[in-house]
């Protein structure tokens, strides 16, 4: 399968994460680059700019900008070309979904299909053959996994906002070690412990957001929340927030709830879970059981 | 007769266009342009300051966490007399030395080698880059882009099995530099001082200087033979011009211009232009190799290509040293307070490609300014003919044939960090 990868306003951090594929090398064995922004390619961008054929899949990366010139051309026409010839458009990130961290730096910046959640008319003929893998940046097994189902031509469900379901019908939440002081409302936080959530004072935003990052680890490893850094939401259109390190409170409570349940549940939920008041949870995880 | 060539050079974190200005077949001057900014600096005003340790790892997809660190610090210097424990500081210099390597490892592989038509399996560029991501989730979450440190210390607490997990990976990291980039006890190396003896071992490496010597390009690439170094930890702040040291440095003297024409904007210390990165840490911290490459053929691509890979069994070495001083009994977080409502910091740190300076004002609980001045600024700022910047010195005078992108990218130039 022949992919292009084109960059607009990025960090490259989509770029390289996916090197950390475990086992890269072997699963590009079943593509070819025609031009990757680190690996060797096909071609280089020059002849990119100047017009190539063949291409299958276009991965997308970084915020657009009206008016951007890649070398010598506008971006916006290497977009729409190869847009055109590609069965699949891959928005590869949050600001080539919905604009991201970049889009907050200059007039006229957004993603492919969105400017934050809503919807632009701009490349609306292509909308129904792109996929959205947003994240800051999205996880080497979202980005070769989908590309793999794509080229064995799987069934890949997506969301409404094309998110393959596989990977963003979950929350950052999933798989956290942290779930226990979360389901039994212990509010108390500090950072620097192996004990406590984020969700109530610093931020967190992992009950809320959709991504894989504590059900398929990080580096294979690890995740932010497991270590002990709040979800900063990096999946969904309204990233970055502001005050990413404090939770938002509505009348002592925080003010965003888990997905899709309602504040009157929580609460109710919260009232009982506290009232038990159970002692394990406020003692740090590796005391001595005699102490 | 005057000619002027627009070359467009790619894959270094972005792109950048050099127009080179010839005269008789010869560089005469080199323009460095960037046409992108992101403007994060903008991105910062006006927000929460700890929001900025979530946005400026976005500076740079394989440096991110150097803007991590600098922020941290920065922020940190907002605060009275905030002392961070050993153990914290300990491991913040893990992730950062991680992220040196990782980046080293990288550009020799997809960058170096094949300009000087050298074929290496992909992996000797990628296997030690995914252990050393790997190494830094471990202690930090995730790479790239985490936030694990904040003020006062890390986000989370490190266990002994974490520790266990890192330096069983420590050891992979070892036995990959000896197998891929030269066979030789890392210690060893970073005492060697003959050039013919790292010559002499088998690895890419030599394999890579070899290359350079047999098409006579050693003495390609010198420049204004001024370095830089302000950041701590394995490394020593000072300037050094030729091999006359100075250690005293004055983050004072350091200016930021705005260059007409391009999103990059240069940076001088006292008016005049300075090499930063592994060739002005290794000449300021007399790393005996290189040294050696330097006394035969100054500031080259040659001393420069091995200044950077001779840091991979230094940062490794540092690696070890850490592990076994840190204390886990110590505090991973030390409650600094609220955050003062008006205060200023900055924030230094040796990232890949040399000294990162993050600058911040607080006003009214808000960033009120962010200056952020890469490594790159220092390498690849313009000047004019008759006062070049630094890359550019190296490029003039080369000719037609001679290898300018090699001499370019000798520098290991990363787009998105000059312009950010």
């Amino acid at each position: 399968m022949r992919l292009l990868w084109l960059s607009a306003l990025a960090c490259n951090g989509n770029a390289h994460t996916l090197l950390n594929y475990p086992d890269f090398e072997r699963w590009q064995e079943g593509f070819e680059w025609l031009y990757h922004p680190l690996l060797p390619s096909t071609h280089t961008l020059l002849e990119v700019e100047e017009g190539i054929d063949g291409v299958e899949v276009l991965i997308v990366e970084g915020t657009l900008e009206e008016g951007m010139i890649k070398n010598s051309i506008p971006l916006q026409y290497l977009l729409e070309r190869y847009a055109s010839q590609a069965k699949w458009i891959l928005t590869v990130g949050t600001c080539a979904t919905f604009g991201g961290i970049f889009a907050r730096g200059g007039e006229d910046r957004n993603g492919v299909h969105f400017s934050g959640g809503e919807r632009l008319e701009e490349f609306a003929e292509f909308w129904e053959k792109s996929i959205s893998l947003p994240g800051c940046p999205v996880q080497p097994e979202i980005l070769a996994g989908t590309l793999s189902l794509l080229k064995e031509a799987s069934p890949l469900p997506l969301d409404r906002m094309h998110r393959p379901k596989y990977f963003y019908a979950y929350t950052v939440h999933d798989g956290c070690t942290r779930n226990e002081y979360f389901e039994y409302k212990i509010d108390e936080h500090r950072f620097g412990r192996l004990e406590g959530c984020m969700f109530y004072e610093h931020g967190c935003q992992g009950t809320f957001t959709h991504g894989s990052c504590n059900k398929i680890l990080w580096n294979g490893v690890n995740s932010k929340t497991r270590a002990g850094q709040p979800c900063m939401g990096c999946t969904e259109p309204t990233f970055p927030r502001e005050g990413l390190w404090r939770t938002p409170k509505h009348m002592g409570i925080p003010a965003r709830m888990p997905l899709g349940v309602p504040r009157r549940a929580y609460l109710s939920l919260a009232g009982i879970a506290k009232a038990f008041n159970i002692e394990r949870f406020h003692r740090p995880l590796l005391e001595d059981e005699d102490g | 007769m005057a000619e002027i060539r627009l070359e467009l050079i790619e894959k270094i974190e972005g792109e950048a266009q050099v127009r080179y200005h010839y005269e008789e077949g010869q560089v005469t001057f080199a323009e460095i342009l960037f046409l992108n900014s992101r403007h994060i600096e903008r991105i910062l005003r006006g927000r929460d300051p700890l929001d900025a340790l979530s946005i400026n790892p976005r500076v740079c997809g394989i440096c991110g966490h150097a803007h991590l660190i600098a922020t941290v610090r920065a922020l940190e210097g907002c605060f009275e007399g905030l002392r961070i424990s050993d153990k914290a500081r300990n491991i913040r210099e893990l992730t950062l030395s991680l992220e040196l390597l990782q980046n080293h490892f990288k550009w020799f592989y997809l960058t170096i080698l094949p300009l000087l038509e050298l074929e290496a399996p992909l992996e000797r560029a990628l296997e030690p880059a995914r252990v050393a991501g790997e190494m830094i989730a471990l202690l930090a979450g995730q790479y790239p882009h985490t936030s694990y440190a904040l003020p006062g210390g890390i986000c989370g607490e490190i266990t002994p099995v974490d520790l266990l997990e890192f330096r069983h990976r420590l050891r992979r990291l070892q036995t990959l530099f000896r197998r891929y980039i030269v066979d030789v006890e890392l210690e060893a190396f970073v005492h060697c001082e003959r050039i013919e003896e790292m010559l002499g071992k088998s690895g890419d490496l030599p394999k890579a200087m070899r290359r350079i010597l047999d098409r006579g390009w050693e003495r390609l690439g010198q420049s204004h033979d001024r370095f830089i170094v302000f950041g701590e930890g394995l490394f020593h702040p000072g300037k050094s011009v030729g091999t006359r040291l100075r250690e005293h440095l004055d983050l004072r003297y350091v200016r930021e211009e705005i260059v007409p024409g391009t999103q990059a904007r240069k940076v001088a210390y006292r008016d005049r232009p300075y090499e930063t990165g592994p060739l002005a840490r290794a000449m300021v911290m007399k790393t005996p190799l290189v040294k050696e490459a330097h006394r035969r053929y100054r500031d080259s691509l040659f001393t420069r290509i091995l200044a950077r890979i001779c840091e991979i069994p230094r940062l490794i070495g540092y690696l070890d040293r850490l592990l076994k001083e840190i204390d886990l009994a110590q505090e991973a977080w030390i409650d600094p307070g609220s955050f003062p409502s008006e205060a200023e910091g900055t924030g230094i740190v040796e990232a890949a490609r040399g000294s990162l300076i993050h600058r911040v004002s607080i006003r009214e609980g808000r960033i009120r300014e962010y200056e952020i001045i890469t490594p790159t600024q220092w390498n690849l700022g313009n000047g004019t003919p008759e006062d070049p910047g630094v890359a550019q010195q190296a490029l003039i005078g080369l000719r037609r044939e001679d290898p300018t992108e090699l001499v370019f990218k000798s520098f290991d130039v990363c787009s998105v960090c000059t312009t950010h």
